[in-house]
């Protein structure tokens, strides 16, 4: 893409209070996913693979080790010359005090200078909390020859769902004329994926409008694209096929985990040409003992197993010990599983232990155990 | 601490590794799955704050250069390290001429040029876990003109036929370093890693030069040895000599086995190598996976027993896996039974039934070859 001709803004400031534990020291951006990954690797990954070179993250919710992560733009191949991840956290301005981000739209405004130095035609705003693959450069052109003011990403949801999502109504050009967020009726069955194109001179007058507005929640949705569509101005739907998935909570996100099981998902990890880059580990393959039974798993490296592990997912270093039973479970970075142990229907949180013979979750369970701490054996 | 660069020196031609080196140099050898041989002595070097290491390449450069990059991914400081790879390229590949000393003889002058006081010489064929900071300081303390790393070994009658023995004597001076001819068990196999200050090599080489076209590093340092102070440093953990296609199988099959892989690798002492961004390994329903060694990026559907599976390789339904060392991006069809075989890259075994081999006569199956 050429330079200056869209900067990529991630919104990854949101702590997903619903993850319980696994939020307590991470921002939910942060958070592990499918084996390797962390859940900003995908808008990252797909910011890189689509040719966008400059990248900001906005983040506020315990924040140190995200900062960190994404400060690494190379893991994601933006490191090359005028090109990179920024990290932008709220910050003491020479004329303004120190104000956290009120809302999306607010985490922009405070960001105006930082958007200006590029002075780019388009800004992409994105959310860091999505699992999906998406060639953001198709949107762009989507958007340009609309001849549009924004653009914004949507993907069909089931009718009866769609009351639980941001929903837009558009003509049949796909130019949108009503929006309406979380409707008890919805009229259609386009749900906003919460990624936008803007023409940055107007998103950046709108902005500025929008701060001095006492009665904003500061809010893309609740207040910038229902302002647009009052002053009549030109938005369209994109519409997205594939796969999307917002992990708000620990069932959908241990769901989104199996999702990867499925031969034929549709998010498709093993695309060569569309990968998704993450923090490089340097840990051993994964290593199988003489009594391990792997089926329908999903095991990345540094991974040792001398048990049974059927339909889970094993993230970087896990290590299962012999005569143990992993059943429909995911188990995250660094869990540790005791001879003779069973999990069933469990999330597993970082670096937990679960001790020798210990049993932990059930078959029957309707929702998924969350296990954050670690789990005494017979020892 | 004393301050040394290193060198990676180009194999001699005492390794031949039949099927495997038609493609690449010894140092581009895939290894584990995972890794490539040259991953070793950089990432010992990186790890023994070695900042600056030169690779010497005689033959096919390409995916040797290609897998060393800038270096970063050894964790070599930025701007004050350096990674060069230095090939010879007056010379061709069969070429007699083409001898280690030849490759440092013809680029004197990068080596003349770099500051530090000590080299350590190193080859790629030698697998094995090794502090060089540690050897620069026995080196050093003991006063000696060169030293040179060895592994006392019980069975050098019938391993490590191609490698070169140490003649010791009790203060551990070396008096000759011969080809091993197979006569006896106890030995000490030279691991072909040589410590000395930089003007030293710098006048072996010269020296070398001078004296016969065809001399090796190995031949001169033989001939000093009796004049001058050289010494054997002793080594201990794990050691593998990749010099024929039966060591390179052999010592991929024994890392099969996890505690003799904890003494190679180890949370203090990181393996580096380059990334390739592969998803985790996929295993299906029918997978029957045991006492393997398994790189991401794979999807396994058949069985696999004691075999090494490179990254992105495809087992299909019914595949049967066993004794074997696969490479990176090879697909072992529906219903093929393979046993005690090296798949080379991407190749695809679809049409036969059976490839087997005797176990103690591994087959090869060439890179990127259909059957």
């Amino acid at each position: 893409m050429k330079q200056n001709e869209m900067l990529a803004m991630i919104l990854a400031g949101g702590r997903g209070s619903r993850l319980h534990d696994l939020t307590n020291k991470v921002a939910k951006p942060a958070v592990s996913y499918g084996g390797k990954y962390r859940i900003i690797d995908f808008p990252l990954s797909n910011c890189a693979n689509s040719g966008i070179d400059v990248v900001g993250v906005l983040t506020q919710y315990e924040s140190v080790l995200l900062n960190s992560y994404v400060a690494t733009g190379r893991r994601w191949g933006l490191d090359a010359k005028d090109s990179g991840v920024f990290v932008l956290p709220p910050r003491e301005k020479a004329d303004a005090g120190l104000n956290v981000y009120r809302g999306t739209a607010d985490a922009i405004s405070q960001n105006i200078d930082f958007i200006d130095s590029y002075a780019p035609e388009h800004v992409l705003i994105l959310s860091g909390d999505h699992i999906y693959k998406m060639n953001y450069a198709k949107m762009l052109a989507d958007h340009t020859a609309h001849n549009a003011d924004a653009t914004i990403a949507v993907i069909e949801v089931p009718k009866k769902e769609a009351s639980r999502f941001g929903i837009m109504n558009t003509d049949e050009t796909g130019r949108i004329v009503e929006f309406e967020e979380k409707p008890e009726h919805p009229k259609s069955n386009l749900a906003s994926m919460g990624i936008y194109i803007f023409n940055w001179k107007l998103l950046r007058k709108m902005l500025v409008a929008d701060m001095k507005n006492p009665d904003s929640n500061h809010d893309f949705g609740k207040d910038i694209i229902p302002t647009m569509l009052a002053d009549d101005k030109t938005l369209y739907a994109y519409k997205f096929k594939g796969y999307w998935k917002d992990v708000g909570t620990i069932d959908s996100l241990w769901e989104a985990n199996m999702d990867l099981l499925d031969p034929n998902n549709a998010l498709d990890l093993h695309d060569n040409h569309w990968k998704i880059y993450t923090e490089d580990v340097t840990t051993l393959p994964q290593y199988l003992g003489p009594n391990a039974d792997i089926k329908q798993a999903f095991l990345t490296q540094g991974c040792t197993v001398d048990g049974e592990v059927k339909n889970s997912v094993l993230f970087t270093g896990v290590k299962i010990g012999t005569n143990t039973k992993i059943i429909d479970s995911v188990l995250m970075p660094g869990v540790i599983v005791e001879d003779g142990a069973t999990v069933t229907r469990s999330l597993v949180a970082n670096g937990v232990k679960i001790g020798k013979n210990a049993v932990v979750g059930s078959a029957d369970s309707s929702a998924i155990e969350l296990i954050a701490k670690r789990v005494k054996g017979d020892d | 601490m004393y301050s040394a660069f290193g060198i990676i020196k180009p194999t001699d031609r005492n390794v031949w590794v039949d099927g495997l080196e038609d493609y690449r140099a010894v140092g581009a050898f895939s290894f584990m799955g995972r890794y490539r041989l040259i991953d070793f002595p950089v990432s010992n070097m990186s790890n023994s704050g070695i900042d600056c290491i030169q690779v010497y390449i005689k033959r096919k450069p390409l995916s040797l250069t290609a897998h060393l990059g800038s270096g970063r991914h050894y964790n070599i400081n930025s701007k004050r390290g350096d990674l060069q790879v230095l090939f010879p390229e007056n010379r061709t590949e069969h070429d007699l001429y083409n001898t280690d000393i030849d490759s440092f003889f013809t680029n004197l002058e990068k080596i003349v040029e770099m500051p530090q006081e000590y080299v350590v010489i190193a080859p790629a064929y030698i697998v094995c876990k090794m502090d060089y900071s540690e050897l620069v300081k026995q080196h050093a303390e003991s006063g000696a003109a060169i030293s040179i790393a060895y592994h006392s070994v019980d069975n050098a009658n019938e391993s490590f036929l191609n490698c070169n023995v140490l003649t010791l004597n009790k203060e551990k001076g070396v008096e000759s370093i011969m080809p091993n001819q197979g006569t006896a068990k106890n030995r000490n196999i030279s691991m072909d890693t040589y410590i000395m200050k930089k003007g030293m090599f710098l006048d072996l080489v010269n020296a070398a030069h001078k004296l016969s076209s065809m001399y090796t590093l190995r031949d001169i340092v033989n001939d000093v040895s009796c004049t001058m102070d050289v010494r054997g440093i002793p080594h201990r953990g794990f050691f593998a000599s990749i010099t024929d296609f039966k060591s390179y199988y052999d010592a991929n099959i024994a890392l099969i086995n996890i505690k003799t892989a904890r003494e190679l690798f180890t949370a203090d002492w990181p393996i580096y190598t380059k990334t390739n961004d592969s998803c985790p390994t996929q295993y299906f329903q029918d997978a029957d996976v045991k006492l393997s060694v398994v790189s991401n990026g794979c999807l396994i559907e058949g069985t696999v027993e004691n075999s090494i599976i490179g990254r992105g390789c495809e087992i299909k339904k019914g595949a049967v896996v066993k004794n074997s060392v696969v490479l990176a991006g090879a697909v072992i069809g529906e219903n093929v039974h393979v046993e005690n075989q090296v798949i080379d890259k991407r190749a695809v075994l679809l049409h036969v039934k059976e490839v087997i081999s005797a176990p103690d006569e591994p087959g090869y199956i060439k890179r990127a070859d259909t059957i």
